[in-house]
């Protein structure tokens, strides 16, 4: 069994705990949930093994090819859902949430991303490899929580709040919401910003040059700024704090995906 | 300075405005291409560039307007820090009126007597309880007054002044950066000596070596360096990419590499028309005079050999593609030959002319020096920025996981008690909690005002 196959296997793992979770939103029995929550964990182990035997088998980081980073920010996700599952009740947000991890996975195990093991050339001979990409990604998980919570906030028809209790759960959304900004601003800001400025003043000479990935990240740091402080201004909370998670984490992706494939610089090799 | 301009150097407001104009400019900066000469944006934004020229957006993160907003973002954080860290200090102080965003009431009078059994008899009790829950508990008891204070997580009430300060900072460091950094790019044969611009050292490149995988491509530069100062060899040391060497005020990159073309060796093949065949070896630019009076030249050498519309050869890339040399021979004052011969094609011949008729000459093979290209660069306001994103990350950390929250049971001699209660986020959440846990059934009354 090579770590493919383990990734594929946790792939059928996530997408069944993902439709166990569809179903408990419409048959609320408990045990729905935790059928979720349990194929959830099955699938992280799973995952975690493909990821060992990746990096065992390859000598390197599991994150260097973007096969392997999808894989592994797939993975954080995971991790955070299953964390806030346990420290919250993520009810509604759970199965959406699901449905981004199954989206990840299926790009990761698409023939899209060339599964090969890429020798790492000199710039990425680092063990600031594995700090700057693995906490990067991880504060992205929880992002990622934030992205669905807010979406859904803002897709709560108007005239569902008059229902009795609706407002209340929109609001659990916003704080749901606010939770996981609170775990991945700070994961995002170390690994991101300063892990990646100390590994460039390292590699390049330079701790910051304004290259489209480093610009982008800032960006994403800019958006999570932002809606940190309109939490705080009336009338700025709710919808409009929500929408700015969502454009964050479009931010974020940009940052991951887009620069990549759009623009140009130092940092095109990911 | 003017209460209102104070106010509005310090408001959130601003802040927010300010985050948003960075934003768009930032995503502007990454969507047209910086740095480029004015041609550049002529050719490929025909419509667009005398906009882009006219607005600095060619170079716009030192652009007036990106520098002024950053400036203005500075002014923000220092004003808002300036002015909170009072309300914060006074915070700290156990006696004093506990400041805004207190929540706190008269009890209900059914609530009273129990609040004064609290500050009374259960004193003892109403410690352990908060002390179990890891609080940190003062008591201050005088004749005007008794107090009762309970508090978690301090270095979290000054965690956003934290960041804020790690944000200045590193401001300040990118703006010392910005003016007084240096980078210098150094281009060594091995053997060479170089004299450090600005500096009293020299670096020689001893030995530069290329690893390769398997598969061909670059594993490894290394450029093995020695740092001489007055002839003297103070200190070798091996760079590659991500280690540096450090020396004096400059650290020393390994960037990459590449190859002296213009000092190629080459080994040519005279096939002559009357038969035999004899191998030549000839550095470009040099001549050699052949046994049957003949001289061969070697004029220049192209690593990957192209014509452009003019019919001008020239190198497509620095890569040894289509390696191909301009040789000549000639006899006398006759020339016998001159032309391009290709390393990869032996038979093409249309870049040649000979008056010897069965004259062949063949490249067959080359090697050109390798040079090692470092980059020197010094950075006085590196530091500020690591000491920046120090505070910065202890900030955060503290903000959201070191919340601070405070009880504070006090009474005034001949008053009720009052109980008040302070947490940042949650602040319902965490009075009812607190009501809850000293038992108490009185409905809160808010008096609770926002102040950040």
């Amino acid at each position: 069994m090579n770590e493919f196959s383990f990734l594929l296997l946790a792939f059928i793992t996530y997408l069944l705990a993902m439709l166990a979770g569809f179903i408990s939103l419409f048959r609320p029995k408990i045990h729905w949930r935790r059928v979720s929550y349990y194929l959830g964990l099955g699938g992280l182990i799973l995952h975690t093994i493909s990821l060992i035997t990746r990096t065992v088998h390859s000598g390197q980081a599991p994150f260097t090819t973007m096969y392997e980073s999808v894989s592994f920010l797939a993975w954080s996700c995971v991790l955070a859902v299953i964390i806030f599952e346990r420290k919250f009740r993520l009810e509604k947000t759970g199965p959406y949430l699901w449905l981004v991890v199954v989206a990840l996975m299926a790009l990761a195990s698409s023939p899209a991303l060339p599964k090969a093991v890429n020798p790492l050339v000199p710039a990425l001979q680092s063990y600031w490899l594995w700090l700057h990409v693995s906490v990067t990604l991880l504060g992205e998980a929880f992002l990622a929580v934030a992205f669905v919570a807010s979406l859904l906030y803002l897709l709560t028809p108007e005239k569902k709040l008059s229902q009795p209790g609706q407002e209340a759960r929109r609001e659990k959304l916003d704080q749901l919401a606010y939770r996981a900004v609170a775990v991945g601003f700070p994961l995002f800001t170390l690994g991101a910003l300063v892990f990646g400025m100390i590994w460039a003043s390292k590699a390049w000479g330079r701790y910051w040059g304004w290259d489209p990935k480093e610009v982008w990240s800032l960006i994403t740091w800019l958006f999570y700024a932002l809606y940190l402080h309109t939490r705080l201004v009336h009338g700025w909370k709710g919808k409009r704090s929500a929408l700015i998670a969502v454009l964050g984490f479009l931010a974020a992706l940009f940052t991951f995906f887009g620069v990549n494939y759009f623009l140009s610089g130092l940092h095109s090799y990911a | 300075m003017s209460s209102g301009a104070w106010k509005f150097l310090a408001s959130l407001r601003l802040a927010i405005a300010l985050l948003i104009l960075i934003i768009i400019l930032a995503v502007i900066g990454t969507l047209i291409p910086q740095e480029q000469e004015a041609d550049f944006y002529r050719q490929h934004l025909p419509g667009l560039s005398g906009l882009i020229l006219f607005l600095n957006l060619d170079h716009l993160y030192r652009s007036p307007l990106f520098l002024s907003l950053v400036f203005l973002f500075l002014l923000n954080l220092l004003f808002c820090a300036l002015q909170q860290l009072p309300a914060r200090f006074r915070r700290l102080r156990i006696q004093g009126e506990p400041g805004a965003g207190t929540v706190s009431e008269g009890p209900e009078p059914r609530d009273r007597s129990r609040l004064e059994r609290w500050l009374g008899d259960e004193l003892a009790r109403l410690q352990d309880i908060f002390r179990k829950r890891r609080y940190r508990v003062r008591l201050v008891s005088t004749e005007q007054e008794k107090i009762f204070l309970a508090r978690k997580g301090l270095p979290g009430l000054f965690g956003p002044e934290l960041v804020h300060l790690g944000l200045i900072v590193i401001i300040a460091g990118g703006l010392i950066s910005a003016i007084f950094s240096q980078r210098i790019s150094l281009a060594l044969v091995e053997g060479q000596t170089e004299k450090i611009p600005g500096q009293n050292f020299s670096l020689r490149l001893d030995r530069f070596t290329t690893e390769y995988y398997p598969d061909g491509s670059v594993r490894d530069w290394k450029s093995l360096v020695s740092v001489l100062e007055n002839g003297q060899v103070r200190l070798q040391k091996t760079i590659e990419v991500n280690h540096p060497l450090k020396y004096g005020r400059l650290s020393f990159f390994q960037m990459s590499y590449g190859r002296d073309w213009d000092r190629t060796s080459l080994e040519l093949e005279i096939g002559w028309p009357e038969g035999g065949i004899q191998t030549i070896r000839i550095r470009t630019g040099e001549s050699i005079n052949l046994e049957n009076g003949a001289r061969l030249k070697a004029l220049s050498f192209i690593p990957d050999f192209q014509v452009d519309s003019s019919g001008q050869a020239y190198s497509r890339s620095p890569e040894a593609v289509n390696p191909a040399a301009l040789v000549e021979m000639v006899e006398g004052d006759r020339q016998l030959f001159l032309g391009w011969v290709f390393f990869g094609h032996p038979d093409l011949n249309r870049y040649q002319r000979q008056t010897r008729p069965g004259l062949k000459i063949n490249l067959k093979s080359f090697s050109a020096p390798t040079f090692s290209v470092l980059e020197a660069s010094s950075d006085p306001g590196a530091n500020l920025v690591w000491v920046g994103s120090g505070l910065l990350i202890l900030g955060l950390l503290a903000s959201f996981y070191l919340p601070y929250r405070e009880v504070r049971l006090k009474q005034r001699a001949g008053a009720h008690p009052v109980l008040s209660t302070y947490a940042r986020k949650n602040r319902e959440a965490f009075r009812q909690e607190v009501s809850h846990l000293l038992g108490l059934a009185g409905k809160k009354e808010l008096k609770d005002k926002t102040d950040e």
